[in-house]
């Protein structure tokens, strides 16, 4: 996209994000070319979409439209996808005797499918089983953030699509995307998360003066700020040198430096930012919920950490 | 040179001349060991064309732009090669005297710098300005055979070595602040200069305390314009933070490549690597983005307070495995490898103070990027 048209896209995401969630952003989104979009420029595209979504606290079923495309079940509408459960980033199916065994989540998608994909294990490949929606046991997800939209889905032993032979999929390539994506709506939560924060202590007045003129207060702020520019940095170089490594560095990153963005903004946004009436506490339990998709912070670090340890050297250093 | 024809030129020099080059002592080694490295690197860097990529041809240089500097350090620190802080000394002493130097000055003296054969210094702070830098009292008065300097400088790095210094004088009213300031070009074997080393507490003396009594200094030696030399303070910010910043992250590269072998099985845990090297990689993601800003002719401003922040928690995050991985090597080992990591865990601990300490960042960030107002 040249910067015309991705300044006219983001102009469209951004309208339709702030009127629908779920089903309504979902169709305007495929309304105004998202599908396009992502098949001519990912890059833009997903960063769009997904930082927008998160400034915004909108949910949708982009992050299934991303995972599908890496793999190869673009076409397929009327398909939705498991993700894995929460905190991890194993494919959520497992298959034995040509049956699959599902524990996963779904998005709003679920309810209007035809097909549910399932990325599962079969021996040692990653494939994707196809199977009816109604084999899916399903609970909406309230848990910290009621409206993040999610169901948790199992299926215990189900027979799959008819004639559906399993294609193996490069599953870890297609997890890499969509952490990439979901990195993108994590950077977008902090970035709205400092703004409701800074605009509150220019506005807020203690002792005759704003509470921005406090450097207890502005140090957070700026903390806050170097967080945000740093997740944004590593998520720009996974994207120049994209590999399963970069993309599980760059959402560890956006992850972990959200938890010191809701740190320093809600103390600064104090009192006010601890009422449900505030927004911040959308985000704060949004935050949880993305670092949680696709493999938590924790998580990632760790497996981060095991590899170097077990191999001794670092891999290649970003390069100029 | 393309970047990459460049990068791989480099590489191969390296790897040929690896026995030439590498340094004569072993471990870490004294300053004047690291000293005498630095010196032999530059010559051979410069000699062989490297050194000068980067640089106008004005001053000795072969033209290209700031990323084949950033190369040429990135390699040598990575090799072990130089010390990062050392040689990026060079990298602002540089710039300054291509921007405010007469020309024929700065054809002059910037090749000696560039290869090794001067060290300089630069004297900017002072005993009761040190973040406040704008109050400086070191005072130049302008007589009828040139200007007369008096008063004390601190924190020089260099200094012993110096052969000249960047200067920075009280030529207006205190009261003036960032309007009164000149800076000059000063030979260090004038009379009237002391250079009084401090030992740092990593057994070091990096830097002193420079003593200025009467010491003459010609106008002709003047940077830039009298009563404007805040801007040659200001000026110099951006390379510190974006070449310099730029070895010292693949300087910490190979420390935790190193950590990672030194350590013995079982004492790192894995999360902590795991964050360690994630913040690694955010820091030379950001550094980057930074270097090639200043490579497309941005004007370089606060939002590299950023980067400065990022460099100091990442470093000290880094050497704060040390004491995990290396314990018995920290608090007692007496031999070489243990100095080394002691040396450079005890210098990790100024990463937050030195270059603009992290609360005058923060200072910066609140009131130029977040726009949050004054903070009075």
């Amino acid at each position: 996209m040249d910067l015309e048209e991705l300044a006219l896209f983001e102009q469209s995401v951004r309208r339709a994000a702030a009127t629908g969630a779920g089903d309504d952003l979902d169709r305007a989104l495929f309304e105004l070319g998202w599908a396009d979009a992502l098949a001519d420029d990912p890059r833009s595209a997903i960063s769009v979409v997904f930082e927008t979504q998160g400034e915004l606290n909108a949910t949708s079923s982009a992050i299934e439209d991303v995972i599908m495309r890496e793999l190869r079940l673009e076409d397929a509408l009327g398909r939705a996808l498991v993700l894995p459960s929460l905190t991890l980033g194993d494919p959520p199916g497992v298959i034995e005797r040509g049956r699959v065994t599902v524990r996963g989540i779904a998005t709003r998608a679920l309810l209007r499918c035809d097909t549910v994909a399932v990325p599962a294990i079969a021996g040692h490949v990653n494939v994707v089983a196809l199977i009816e929606p109604a084999a899916l046991e399903r609970r909406p997800v309230k848990g910290i953030d009621p409206a993040s939209g999610l169901y948790e889905v199992s299926a215990h032993s189900v027979g799959t699509g008819e004639g559906m032979p399993f294609n193996s999929v490069d599953w870890e390539a297609a997890l890499a995307k969509g952490r990439l994506a979901i990195s993108h709506e994590l950077v977008g939560v902090q970035r709205q998360m400092l703004r409701l924060a800074r605009d509150h202590a220019t506005g807020r007045i203690q002792f005759g003066r704003p509470i921005s003129a406090f450097q207890a207060v502005r140090h957070r702020l700026s903390e806050s700020l170097v967080a945000v520019e740093s997740a944004h940095a590593a998520l720009g170089a996974a994207w120049d040198h994209p590999s399963q490594f970069t993309a599980s560095v760059a959402k560890a990153i956006a992850g972990r430096n959200s938890k010191t963005v809701v740190r320093h903004c809600q103390q600064v946004l104090a009192g006010v930012g601890f009422t449900a009436s505030h927004p911040f506490h959308r985000y704060l339990r949004r935050s949880l919920v993305l670092d949680g998709l696709l493999g938590s912070s924790r998580v990632l670090s760790r497996q981060i950490g095991e590899e170097l340890l077990r191999t001794r050297r670092l891999p290649g250093a970003l390069p100029l | 040179m393309e970047l990459d024809d460049f990068r791989s030129s480099v590489d191969r020099w390296l790897e040929l001349n690896a026995e030439l080059l590498s340094p004569d002592h072993s471990g870490f080694g004294s300053l004047d060991e690291q000293m005498v490295q630095l010196s032999k690197t530059r010559r051979l860097a410069y000699d062989a064309g490297w050194m000068r990529y980067g640089w106008p041809e004005r001053v000795g240089g072969l033209g290209g732009s700031p990323l084949h500097r950033a190369y040429l350090g990135e390699a040598l620190a990575s090799r072990d090669l130089i010390d990062p802080g050392l040689y990026s000394l060079v990298e602002v002493l540089a710039p300054t005297m291509i921007d405010y130097a007469r020309p024929e000055l700065a054809a002059a003296m910037v090749p000696r710098l560039l290869r090794g054969d001067e060290t300089w210094c630069q004297g900017f702070s002072e005993p009761d300005t040190g973040s406040n830098l704008a109050a400086l009292t070191c005072r130049a008065e302008a007589t009828d055979d040139g200007w007369r300097v008096t008063g004390q400088k601190v924190w020089t790095s260099l200094a012993q070595y110096a052969d000249r210094c960047v200067l920075l004088t009280r030529t207006g009213t205190t009261e003036s602040r960032h309007r009164g300031i000149t800076a000059l070009f000063v030979d260090m074997t004038t009379p009237g200069i002391s250079v009084r080393p401090l030992e740092t507490m990593h057994g070091v003396e990096e830097f002193s305390e420079v003593f200025f009594d009467d010491v003459r200094v010609p106008f002709d030696r003047t940077l830039g314009e009298v009563d404007h030399g805040w801007s040659v303070a200001m000026d110099l910010l951006p390379y510190e933070r974006s070449t310099a910043l730029w070895y010292r992250g693949a300087f910490l590269y190979r420390r935790l490549e190193q950590l990672l072998n030194d350590a013995a099985v079982g004492v790192l845990a894995a999360d902590d690597v795991g964050e360690v090297f994630e913040d690694l990689y955010a820091l030379r993601a950001r550094s980057r983005m930074t270097l090639y800003r200043l490579d497309a002719g941005e004007q370089l401003g606060p939002e590299t307070s950023v980067d400065k922040v990022l460099l100091a928690s990442t470093e000290q995050a880094l050497f704060d495995l040390v004491p995990n991985a290396l314990p018995h090597d920290l608090l007692c080992g007496d031999d070489e490898v243990s100095e080394g990591w002691r040396a450079q865990f005890l210098y990790s601990r100024a990463a937050t103070i030195y270059g603009g300490s992290s609360e005058i960042q923060r200072n910066i960030i609140a009131k130029r990027l977040l726009d949050l107002g004054d903070d009075r």
